[in-house]
Formats: structure tokens, sequence, C-alpha cells
């Protein structure tokens, strides 16, 4: 973001939604995900003047911190943070309260009952509380069972349980811990989270499809000649090896974040922006996407990992290198599918997904290529000309783009193409919230617009069910290719859309 | 919208019965349902407008004390009819007061209270108040007492949270009278809101008594003297209590507008150049566009020098102001009534805004806002195209008055909003005595 004054009339004009006294309670509270996410958020909403004053945060887990310890543990994690905003904070962290808990130990839960009610009355939360899941997944069930157990779920109004990804690890999994959390709670309580969602760029999806009559029209199969949506990150695995090797590429950011972007860019108009209305259409979109070729699904699916790369001076290690990763690991760090919507609006039309880590450049993107003309009354400088392009950037550098053909100057007819371009920046020069931010916020709204729901989930767990089947039962048929770090994954890749007669943007 | 279904007919009690009634409603004809943990709202729903226009036979019953479109056309040819300048907005008391001088005597069935705008209801209050006070001054004191809950919604989990409904009707010393019967209803532990629904020039004891420093206001400074209105803001403001003025919540708009035109980095230095501030503003009620001049002051941190009373052109006294900035320079405001050919809602509606900023460095930037109805042709004029011009139509709102109060209470603010508190304190100083 562009280092500018902020703009001093902009100030305060959100009228922001204001949260309801309760109490945030984080399961894993000694984890990474509350000190570097959870808590900055929380610290962020509350510099923002939209935590109620009666609001506190409960974090619990095993260890036998106290108040003082989790507030310690917080600011020194945060130091850079704090260091801006000092009084704020001193603020804030007496907010912050903790509670030795293990949820697979009743007596503790029973006794987080306890302090909750006590927190009730020290801080007038009104027994309104969010829990926060920020635990192994392995628990989701268990702790939801044990919340709802010490009857901490029994009041649908004032209670609630954010659940965080992955959502089990396939179909079959995913539908029972459903059951599981469904028979603990209502579905109006349970939040299931992707940060995705949080982005403003994600969710400018919906309004740049929905609040313009110049998209719509055209956002079909009419029009629309493929899609192409990308997740590329520089990073390797870093510190996530036992979580990753489990997971790969596919469950950690197809099945969930890019599955999400692709229902936001192909539902159909909700009737109104509400969550049920909201979630229907998603629901609906995914129901009705398949793979490519379902039957033979390794031929529309590409996996890969990463291999050594970089260069003399600065080499960077390939996968199987990494601390943590197994040395003949089958793990993959890139995956790129083709999808096919079986619906009027989408019917033939490629939706291209591909994510992976140790690409050249850190992006994601949503990529409409739109039909060619249908007569070409001019010579293209480029020998034919571009298809029209509309290119959503979510990040970095958000914004979008729309790319088309202008006469080049000259004497004579020729076309080429420019980018007309929207940049959150320059147009607004403010930097956006984390997504957490606003996710939080909206669990404690209530507001589960923003979060999946469970048959929003089951069916994209559904959808790459042939993949998953296939990797578990016949690996040999959709091998990993190792592609060299910092490159833009394996030839095979090209290849998938090479047979469409397409090519892979490179942005 | 969750639609509100009533459990009983609204039923007339006497008032000594109303509290005892509730209480056993909810101890035993209720037992199970959950009351929501909501709100308690206090409506003091005049309606002078629409009870005169029925009264005199020039539209249709019942009193519901909503602003429908059918009252407004009516209203704005009443304008006319009642031979009143055409920039008298519809909700301007002195329509009021000339239609109460016309003959009539038509009867209507008074239904205020009962019917709750869908805006309003889908936030669940736990209990509405609506004090409808009658033209007959003398008018005993009849109430009405009815519990709803929200349909569920298929699809949706059944919360049951209920609420009731009181309607106190009478005249307006029956309704002094029984204030006790108020204090009684509102639900302890629950915030209370009060929405005077009328002109603040009436009845200031009565809302002294509504509304006590603890209860959540919400007020229309576009109905009333502008004085009477920017002090009891400022006073009310000052002694703490959550202040919020529809008058205030129109100006979103145009804040957003003119904020939206600085938003690019590039044209943010422009803000520290102002040097003048132009405002027109309909009618003789400058309040809405002084609240804007003194918003655009604090934001940009200018120190109010002075304020005098400037000649309009036959439509009225205007404003003058002179500011200095934070860099000693001096910017100057001037806020003018311009005539309008058809009436308008609401006194003293904005009709433009010019903003001339004088950067070192670049051309003189001249940023005109003008309302969709009003143009922009006279702040244009006057060698403005010779500046780098940037010209924006504001959008004209259609929110109605009850789904502003419905956004007020979902946001649910206990606070005076520190951008209106800072605007009202300058307004009042802005505002010639």
């Amino acid at each position: 973001m562009s280092a500018v004054l902020t703009n001093p009339l902009r100030v305060g004009l959100r009228q922001e939604r204001v949260i309801s006294p309760q109490c945030l309670v984080i399961f894993g509270a000694s984890g990474d995900l509350t000190h570097r996410k959870l808590v900055p958020a929380l610290f962020e909403l509350f510099r923002q003047r939209r935590l109620p004053s009666e609001f506190a945060v409960l974090g619990c887990a095993r260890r036998p911190w106290s108040d003082d310890d989790f507030r310690g543990r917080m600011a020194e994690a945060m130091a850079n943070e704090i260091a801006e905003h000092r009084s704020a904070w001193d603020q804030f962290a007496a907010c912050l309260f903790y509670e030795s808990v293990d949820l697979q130990d009743p007596p503790t839960v029973v006794k987080l009952g306890e302090r909750l009610e006590l927190i009730d009355r020290q801080r007038a939360t009104r027994g309104n509380r969010t829990f926060y899941l920020s635990v192994s997944p392995a628990f989701y069930g268990s702790g939801c069972r044990a919340l709802a157990a010490a009857g901490l779920l029994a009041d649908p109004a004032r209670s609630r349980v954010v659940i965080e990804k992955p959502f089990g690890t396939d179909y079959a999994s995913a539908q029972a811990l459903n059951k599981v959390v469904q028979a603990c709670a209502q579905e109006s309580q349970i939040f299931r989270i992707d940060h995705y969602l949080g982005k403003e760029t994600v969710q400018n999806i919906l309004v740049l499809r929905f609040a313009n009559t110049i998209f719509e029209p055209i956002w079909n199969r009419n029009y629309i000649a493929n899609v192409q949506i990308t997740a590329a990150e520089t990073v390797g695995v870093e510190e996530r090896a036992g979580y990753y090797e489990s997971s790969g590429a596919l469950r950690d950011m197809v099945q969930n974040h890019l599955t999400q972007i692709l229902a936001l860019t192909a539902m159909e108009p909700p009737g109104r922006f509400d969550p049920e209305s909201m979630r229907n259409e998603k629901a609906k979109v995914l129901q009705a996407a398949r793979l490519a070729n379902p039957e033979e699904p390794w031929k529309c699916c590409v996996r890969g990992q990463y291999g050594p790369g970089g260069s003399r001076e600065r080499p960077i290690a390939g996968y199987r290198q990494e601390p943590g990763v197994n040395p003949a690991s089958t793990t993959e760090t890139y995956v790129a599918t083709k999808l096919f919507i079986n619906n009027w609006r989408w019917q033939g039309v490629p939706f291209y997904i591909r994510t992976g880590k140790r690409l050249p450049k850190r992006l994601s993107e949503v990529v409409l290529t739109f039909r060619e003309a249908p007569v070409h009354l001019f010579d293209a400088a480029g020998g034919s000309p571009t298809p029209n392009q509309l290119i959503l950037r979510i990040q970095p550098d958000e914004g979008a783009d729309i790319r088309f053909e202008v006469k080049a100057p000259g004497s004579g007819m020729r076309s080429r193409p420019v980018d007309m371009a929207f940049s959150y920046d320059e147009s607004f020069g403010e930097p956006s919230d984390e997504g957490y931010v606003r996710l939080l916020a909206d669990a404690m709204l209530a507001d589960p617009t923003l979060y999946t729901r469970s048959d929003e989930v089951e069916a994209a767990w559904r959808l790459y069910t042939p993949l998953l089947e296939l990797i578990e039962d016949a690996p040999e048929q959709l091998p990993v290719h190792t592609y060299e770090a910092r490159t833009w994954g394996p030839a095979a890749a090209d290849n998938l859309l090479a047979e469409d007669g397409l090519v892979w943007r490179r942005p | 919208m969750a639609a509100q279904l009533t459990l009983q007919a609204p039923r007339a009690l006497p008032p000594a019965e109303v509290v005892p009634h509730l209480q056993h409603l909810w101890d035993t004809e209720l037992e199970g349902s959950r009351g929501a943990a909501t709100f308690t709202l206090v409506i003091y729903e005049a309606s002078w407008l629409q009870q005169q226009l029925v009264r005199i036979g020039w539209i249709d019953g019942p009193i519901t004390g909503l602003l429908e479109r059918s009252l407004v056309e009516r209203a704005k040819q009443a304008v006319s009819d009642c031979d009143l300048p055409l920039s008298t907005a519809v909700m301007d008391q002195r329509l009021s007061w000339a239609l109460g001088q016309k003959s009539g005597a038509h009867q209507a069935e008074d239904l205020r209270g009962q019917f709750v705008d869908s805006a309003i209801s889908a936030h669940q209050p736990r209990r509405l108040i609506t004090l409808a006070p009658t033209l007959d001054a003398a008018e005993s004191l009849q109430t009405r007492v009815a519990a709803f809950c929200p349909l569920v919604e298929e699809g949706k989990a059944s919360s049951q949270a209920c609420g009731d409904a009181v309607v106190l009707r009478g005249g307006r010393g029956a309704l002094q009278q029984n204030l006790a019967l108020v204090d009684a209803l509102v639900e302890p532990g629950l915030p209370c809101w009060v929405w005077w629904n009328s002109s603040l020039d009436e009845a200031p004891d009565l809302l002294e008594a509504l509304a006590p420093p603890g209860r959540r206001l919400v007020v229309d400074s576009s109905l009333g003297a502008p004085r009477r209105c920017i002090d009891l803001l400022l006073q009310r403001i000052q002694a703490g209590q959550a202040v919020n003025d529809l008058n205030w919540l129109r100006l979103r708009t145009w804040r957003e507008s003119l904020a939206m035109l600085f938003d690019p980095p590039a044209r943010r230095n422009a803000l520290e150049h102002v040097v003048q501030l132009d405002i027109d503003v309909e009618g003789d009620h400058p309040l809405k566009g002084l609240l804007l001049a003194a918003w655009i002051a604090d934001r940009l941190g200018w120190h109010l020098v002075s304020s005098f009373a400037v000649d309009g052109d036959g439509a009225g006294a205007g404003v003058g102001a002179e500011f200095q900035r934070t860099d000693g320079a001096t910017v100057q405001l001037r806020l003018m009534p311009v005539p309008v050919g058809v009436p308008r809602t609401h006194p003293g509606a904005m009709v433009g805004l010019r903003m001339i900023c004088e950067p070192d460095d670049r051309p003189p930037l001249c940023v005109i806002l003008c309302s969709e109805t009003g143009g922009c042709m006279r702040l244009e004029a006057g060698g403005m195209a010779s500046m780098e011009l940037l010209e924006e139509v504001v959008p004209v709102t259609n929110a109605t008055e009850e789904e502003e109060l419905a956004r007020l209470l979902s946001g649910g603010h206990d606070t005076t909003n520190p951008l209106m508190a800072s605007a009202v304190a300058i307004a009042a100083r802005l505002l010639p005595a």
C-alpha cells in the first residue's frame, strides 16, 4: 500500500455493526494461530472501537498458565504491533484471561463453565459466548461434545462455535464430523471458518458481479470461454511439515479456499444478501460442479512436488529435503485440475484450478477469458486478437484488470491488447483488514454469511472424492511430478491446458 | 425481515391493569417462550400531519404513524393549497399548523403503535411503547397491549424471542400525567431507546421525562427551530447521553460522496489547502448544512474564528463564517438558502456543496457536490470551470425514518457517534445567535 496520509474525511464513516457484550473463548490458546492471527485481529477490532466495553477473551489450553502468563505471551508475540499502541494494548490486555482446560477431561470443562460465569459477572458479558476451536482437527468433534455436555452450547441465541479448517479429511469424515457437531449445536451456531472468505477482494467478487449491470449479462457460457483460478505461494512448507505431509495441496488449499472462490465466481445471484440465500447459492453451484473426467480422474488433474531450485548462491531445498518431511514423500505441493459446472450458466465452460508452493510469485487471482470476436476484421499485432480477459487480483496488488483490444497507433488498422486497471491501493489508498478481523467480528455478531455451511463443505469434499480415492488406492495413476522450486509447476500441468488449446496465464 | 406474529389481538385495558396484565402474560400464558433479550423502544409518535390530513378529509385513514408515500404526495400538494412557500417541507410544522386552521371532523381508526415497520420488528424489540398524542388535547388515556413472536422462516431455527407492544393514546395532558406507567414498563437491564418522532419544539417537559440521560435518544434536528434543535443536541451530548440524530444520518451520502472524492491518495493533499466552502440548502432551516460544514471543519482541523448572518437573495438569511486552517490560512464559509420549486420531505435538505482548494504546487481544485434534484449550475458559475473541476451528483437516499432507526438499533451504539458529537459542538457555534 502507498505510504500516504489517511483521508481525514474517511475516518469513522463506516457504520460498523456493534458486537454484543460477550466472551470469546479460544481453545488452543497456546498455539500459533492464537498469537499470530486471532489475538492480533481482536486487538485490531479493539483499536477500531468495534468491541463493546463488556468484552472478554478467555484463552484455554492444557498448559497451566495464569491470566498474566497469557497476557505476557501475547504481548511478547505481538511486540511490534503493541509498540505503536502501548496504551491501547494495556486497556485491551485487561480483557484477556486464561483457564487451563483439557477438552477431553470433563471436570476441567465444568470448571470452564464456572470461570465463564465469573467472567460474566466481572465483565458483564451476559452469558453471550463464542467458542473458537483452534485445536487439532482430531478434537473438533470431541471438543463440541464436551462443550455440549457441559451445557455451554445450550442457548442457540447466546453461544456459537467456530471451527477451523480442515473440516474433515474427505467426504465421509466431513459427513461424520457434521453429524457430531450438529448433534451438539444447531447449524446456526456452527461457524466453519475459511479465512479466504474474510479477504476484501474475495468478497469483492460478489460486489463486482451483483452490484453492476455490465458483468452479469455476459457472465455465462455464451461469453466466457474458460476460467482460471490460481493461488501461488513462493514459500515452501516451512514449519508445517507435520500437518502438510498428511494433507497436501489438494486438501490444504483446493478443497476449501479455491473451491470457495470457485463458488463465488460461479454461483447464481442470491435473492438477497443474507446468510442462507448466499449459502444456498454457493451450495447449489458446488453440487453442480464435477471433475472434468470423474471416471478417469488422472486425465483432469496433475500433481507436483517442488524439487531443489534457486541459484548456487541462494539454493532452495526441495520438499523432500525440508525438515520433518519424509525423504520419500509423495505428498503434492502443487495441484492443477479441471472442472465443469453442469448447469445452464456454465455447461461446457472449463474451470482450471491450480495452486502450489515454491512458485515464482505469491499471488491469487481469478481470470475469466471471454470468447473471441466472431469475425476478425483487423490485423492483430500479436498475430491473432487476444481474447478479452477480466482478471480479479485477490492478492497482492489487489484490484481488477480488463484486457481488451484497441487500435495500435499508426496509419494501419492493427489491433493490440491493453489493460484497464483498477487498484485498491490507488483508489482507496488504505490497507484493508486482515481476513480474521472480519471473520471474528462476524462470528461474534452471529452472522454466518462468510462461513461455510455443512452442505457446502460436504459438496466441496464430494467434488474431489474421485481424486482423493485415486491418490489413496492407485497413486501411480496420479503421479507426483517434480518441478524446480520457483518455477510455475510441472510441465504436465501445461499439458492439461494445451489439450484444450490453452495456456496458463503467466501473471 | 422477520415478520411479527401477534399472539393476541391488541387488547384495550385500563392503564392501571397494563403492568399486571403483562406480568401475567409472561409468567403464565407465555410460559416457555423467551422474551427477547434486546431492548425497549419508546416512541413518541405525534403524526400531526397525518392526523390533520385525515381530520380535514384530504386522506383516508387509518392513522398509522408511518410516513407513507401517498401521505407525502398529498402533503406536498397541501403546501400550495395552504398558500405556504414552495420551499416549505412536508415535515415542517408550519404545514401541520396551517392544516390545523382548516375545518373538518373526519374520523379514522388510530393504529399507531400497532403497525410495526418490518425494519424495526426484525430487531425483535423486547417491548415497544408508543405514545400517541391526539389532536384533542383533552382526550383521556387509552391503553392497548399485544404480545408477538417472530414468524419462523422455513429452514431457520426457531428462537422464539418474543416481545410485546403497549400503546398509550390520548391528549398530551393525559400522556404527561401517566409517565409513571412508561417508567414501569421500561424493562430494567435492557437498553432503552427513545425515539422522539416529532418536532423538538414540542412538549419539552414530556421529552425531558421520557428521555433521561440513561436512555438512548433518537431525534430529528430538522424538525423544530434550529437553535432549539442544536442546543438540545449539544446539551444532551455534553451530559453524556447517547444521542442519535436522523438529520445527521441523512447526511451520510454527502459525507460519503465527499470522502470518496479524496480516497485516491493523489488528491488528499488538496484537503490541506481549502480556502472556500459554499453550501446551499433548501428553505430556511440551515442545520443540516451547518452539520456538514462542521463535520468538514472538524475533520480538517479548522478553528472557528467568527460566524455571522449574511443576506440571501430574497430566500432568507444565510450563515457566513471564517475558519483558520492548521497552517494559519483562512477558510471562508457561506451557507445560503436557495429557493426550490417542489416541497421536499424534511426542512433544510442539502442542495449543493462547493469546496475550493488552492494547493501550492498545482492548479486550484474545485469540488462540487449537488443533489440529484438540485443541480450544480449555481455552484458551477463564477469561473469555476477555469479550475480543475471535480463534480459528483449525490444520490438521494430513499431510506425511511424507520429504516434509519433500524440501522441504529442494529448498531447498538451506547454512546453518541464521536463525529456527530464534534460536529454538533461546532455547528452550535456556527449558528448565529
